[in-house]
């Protein structure tokens, strides 16, 4: 979908290296404050889901249909007093959430966004592509195990020691799931993936790619959850056993910042599902802008979320061990082995 | 002019990194040093336009390895390093080491010459398609021996940690759920 678009360059505003940063920036900055909206109305969505799924309402009373909820919500956890116990490690303390921000945002530097007919914005394209977002989100483990350690408290480390255990065991296989998906394309940049076009009889043209990878694509699913700590898998945070595990001791803006980082990451999830198995924007018609297939597919995954939620039951602990390292992770090297074999007959 | 600039801040870091892993007394406190040194090195994997590699450096090493040494830190608990327990002619054997290997170092810099790599073209150098030719042609022999050696080193590791003993005592086995007498279905 590269259209090389000609843009006017009156006095060289475009080619100008200052200029250029401060427009990069600013792209940067925008960037951010349409992912901090996403992420309050993800929590809107999100009850609001949960509530029409168990037959209440959910929130309605802030605004129409309760869409300032999350404007209050804010401003109750900016005001709230910020409240640490007092033998805390005072830097790990600090930085745990600070890492979980920064890292659920990093990610979104190699992530292409599709936004009108042909216009598609990114901040990075690098050969790599998404291995960045597995390097940056792989700094999640930190923020949530150090939390759980600096916490100096009993249910803080377990939910720590919880989360660092499920991160490493369905990380191996979230990556392996998308191995196939990179040997069909020969790419790793997303945008490439996005676009990846077939030759099929008559038909020319961009692929969901899940018709090619559909086991990748479960695999994918399954282990991008347990990588968010969402229900099934919200073991570190169990609030039955844990009190809020690695959150227990934060408050305030520190909490929020957990929660932020959170948030961000089931969007990232949610994008790169839509970007790798559905075609990320495409199709594109005429009388359709290349944002509105690509967000209605981001809500159906973050929708997904919420269904998965209200429906099952948190797995246990030795269940979550053997689903990961006895069952995701043969299935995703057997997807590679037969991909691999498939591709070679093929070509 | 930037890309001196960033090697001299990540070299610091690095070595300010490896100082605080054998300086510091808490043993998370040295993790997180080596994981300083990961990043920092990581970085300067970038600087030299080997862009995988410095992908593979931050998910290997910084994301899994690293995080292990923190489960197990975080696990047992230990506070602080234990004092004492020093050799007693420790300092002298300590510099006598380090002054051999710095000696290693500085002779084997004497021959280095730092050059761009000649035969290759540095518009694809350092990309995942050229690592994956060169692992699978070039380099398979090394690369196959290597995961070998890797999985013999795991393989010792599990019989050492259960004392030598196979298939016996509280293994794998026991953990199996079996204990419970039930057999849960999932997937």
């Amino acid at each position: 979908m590269n259209v090389v678009l000609t843009i006017p360059n009156p006095g060289g505003v475009w080619t100008n290296p200052i200029l250029h940063w401060v427009i990069v920036v600013a792209a940067m900055l925008v960037l951010v404050f349409v992912l901090l909206t996403a992420a309050a109305y993800t929590v809107w969505f999100e009850r609001v889901a949960l509530g029409r799924l168990q037959r209440r309402p959910g929130p309605n009373r802030v605004g129409p249909f309760g869409l300032l909820q999350l404007a209050a919500d804010g401003v109750k956890l900016a005001t709230k007093e910020s409240f640490a116990p007092r033998d805390v490690d005072p830097v790990l303390y600090v930085a745990a959430p600070a890492i979980m921000v920064a890292a659920a945002f990093l990610a979104w530097a190699v992530v292409p966004v599709g936004i009108w007919y042909g216009l598609t914005y990114w901040i990075a394209n690098p050969n790599i592509g998404i291995l960045l977002v597995f390097a940056v989100s792989s700094m999640n483990a930190y923020a949530l195990l150090l939390g759980g350690w600096a916490s100096n408290s009993k249910y803080s480390l377990l939910g720590g020691l919880r989360s660092a255990a499920q991160l490493i065991s369905y990380e191996m296989a979230l990556g392996m799931s998308l191995v196939p998906v990179f040997m069909i394309v020969g790419s790793l940049r997303l945008n490439d993936i996005a676009n990846f076009s077939v030759h099929w009889g008559p038909y020319q043209g961009p692929i969901p790619l899940i018709i090619v990878a559909p086991l990748s694509f479960i695999i994918y699913m399954i282990s991008a959850v347990a990588e968010t700590n969402r229900v099934p898998f919200d073991l570190p945070e169990a609030e039955q056993e844990l009190v809020g595990g690695y959150v227990t001791e934060y408050s305030g803006l520190k909490f929020t910042a957990f929660y932020l980082g959170e948030y961000v990451n089931m969007i990232t999830v949610a994008t790169l599902a839509s970007l790798i198995f559905f075609a990320g924007w495409n199709p594109t018609f005429w009388w359709l802008p290349a944002f509105v297939p690509f967000l209605a597919k981001i809500i159906v995954f973050l929708f997904l979320y919420h269904w998965l939620r209200t429906t099952l039951p948190r797995l246990r602990y030795d269940m979550l061990m053997r689903l990961g390292w006895k069952v995701l992770l043969p299935l995703a090297m057997l997807n590679v082995a037969v991909t691999a074999v498939v591709l070679v007959a093929v070509t | 002019m930037l890309a001196v600039a960033v090697f001299w801040i990540m070299a610091v870091l690095a070595v300010l990194g490896g100082l605080g892993v054998i300086v510091s007394r808490q043993p998370i406190r040295s993790i997180l040093s080596l994981v300083v040194v990961m990043l920092a090195l990581s970085v300067l994997f970038l600087l030299l336009s080997a862009q995988f590699v410095f992908a593979v450096q931050v998910i290997v090493y910084a994301g899994a390895v690293m995080v292990l040494f923190l489960f197990v830190v975080a696990l047992l608990g230990p506070g602080r390093e234990r004092r004492g327990g020093r050799l007693r002619f420790q300092w002298w054997l300590g510099s006598l080491v380090g002054l051999v290997f710095g000696g290693f170092i500085y002779s084997m810099l004497q021959g280095a010459r730092f050059r761009p790599p000649q035969h290759t073209d540095l518009s694809t150098f350092g990309t995942v398609q050229e690592i994956g030719l060169g692992i699978f042609t070039r380099f398979l022999y090394p690369f196959e021996l290597t995961s070998v050696l890797l999985l013999v080193a795991a393989v010792g590791a599990i019989y050492l940690s259960r004392g030598g003993r196979v298939g016996e005592g509280r293994g794998a086995a026991a953990d199996d759920g079996r204990v419970r007498g039930e057999e849960e279905p999932h997937a």
